[in-house]
């Protein structure tokens, strides 16, 4: 007899209603959660709908809650949960769209609110590149590798509990920029940064940290911004810039 | 500030989900708990006291009222008052050490150091008490 892993989806169809549905998947056949998700679809139930692109954990997209936690469900290896049975359920804090799919759209908001992208007070035409040391990539180097899945988004307690709060994603992409000695944009960052749903909202949980399937850590970098917030804010009081 | 989607939104329930959680989590969670326990308390300490605006005598038969037996009867009740209070004291400490940026990298060590000295003073702190109520050793 074949061994199987049951997997157990909470779906939501197109009236609305939310309801769960469980699966048999045998053991040979997958790896990952979202080797899983795809035997189901293409052999149980193709009615099913999740998000996934890469395969790979590079894409982002496959983010969902598994096992009462916020994974990539294709670098979630389905033996390492230890369990035979698997629950899956959409991302916590974002808009369900249709069973595991969610409305990424107001994460992508709040991050484009920070500014990701080099800002420089010269025009930006330059005859050479502009030099960095590796010291100084390092500086940044962790905060580049987000690849905007929002686990940590579902992670957050506060996120929970006030939805208009930035969240960790974006406030680490604020600090990705703000230390990256290339950038002159911190003061345009931090007037976004620093306001009430910014970085005085985070609480320090750490739980952003503790779920994010690339290692970065945005609870550190927010504890950076406060600082540089801080002495940004300090200095316009003095009229310097 | 990007409009918020309310459909979304746990409440703070989302503060108490302790499954599957970090230890910075449990902190967390801990620090808003005790937090509201001592805002409790100073707002009972505050009624308690504003008997005193009655006279002496009323002041008197409220707090023999709460406090009777062979010692303090409220004394558990203020172990546990001040456990709460080191608790949240030492991880207050921590946080505020941390928005400096001091002891970012060592963030769970800090808290496990900074619980550790909390709990060495609630046990002198205890002592003493003790001693103060005629609790000998």
């Amino acid at each position: 007899m074949v061994e199987e892993y049951e997997f157990e989806i909470k779906r939501k169809d197109e009236s609305g209603k939310v309801y769960y549905q469980t699966y048999r998947v045998p053991k040979d056949q997958i790896s990952t959660v979202l080797e899983g998700l795809l035997y189901i679809k293409e052999n149980i139930d193709h009615t099913l709908d999740f998000r996934y692109s890469c395969r790979m954990e590079i894409c982002g997209s496959c983010g969902m809650e598994i096992n009462g936690k916020p994974r990539t469900a294709c670098s979630t290896i389905v033996k390492q949960l230890k369990k035979d049975h698997v629950k899956i359920e959409p991302l916590k804090h974002y808009r369900v769209i249709k069973d595991l799919v969610v409305d990424m759209d107001p994460f992508f908001e709040k991050y484009k609110e920070v500014k990701p992208y080099i800002i420089r007070n010269d025009d930006g035409v330059y005859d050479r590149e502009l030099k960095q040391t590796p010291e100084q990539f390092y500086e940044y180097a962790n905060y580049s590798m987000c690849i905007k899945c929002g686990l940590c988004m579902a992670a957050c307690p506060i996120v929970g509990s006030d939805p208009q709060y930035l969240g960790p994603a974006p406030l680490a992409a604020a600090w990705r920029f703000i230390a990256d000695n290339r950038d002159e944009g911190a003061k345009y960052r931090v007037a976004v940064i620093d306001g009430e749903e910014g970085t005085s909202r985070c609480h320090f949980s750490g739980e952003c940290t503790e779920v994010c399937p690339k290692g970065v850590d945005p609870s550190f970098a927010i504890q950076k911004l406060r600082k540089v917030s801080f002495k940004i804010e300090l200095a316009s009081l003095f009229g310097r810039s | 500030m990007v409009e918020a989607n309310k459909e979304i939104k746990e409440g703070i329930w989302s503060w108490v989900k302790f499954l599957r959680k970090g230890i910075g989590y449990f902190a967390f969670a801990l620090h808003r708990l005790t937090g509201i326990v001592i805002l409790f308390y100073l707002y009972l300490h505050y009624t308690v006291l504003s008997n005193l605006l009655r006279g002496q005598a009323s002041y008197n038969a409220i707090v023999r009222s709460i406090t009777y037996g062979p010692y303090d009867s409220f004394l558990v009740l203020d172990f546990l008052l001040a456990l709460v209070i080191f608790y949240h004291g030492a991880n207050g400490v921590r946080l505020a050490l941390n928005e400096f940026g001091i002891g970012l990298n060592h963030n769970k060590a800090l808290f496990y150091t900074f619980e550790i000295i909390a709990m060495i003073l609630l046990g002198i702190f205890d002592y003493y008490a003790l001693q103060f109520v005629g609790v000998g050793f």
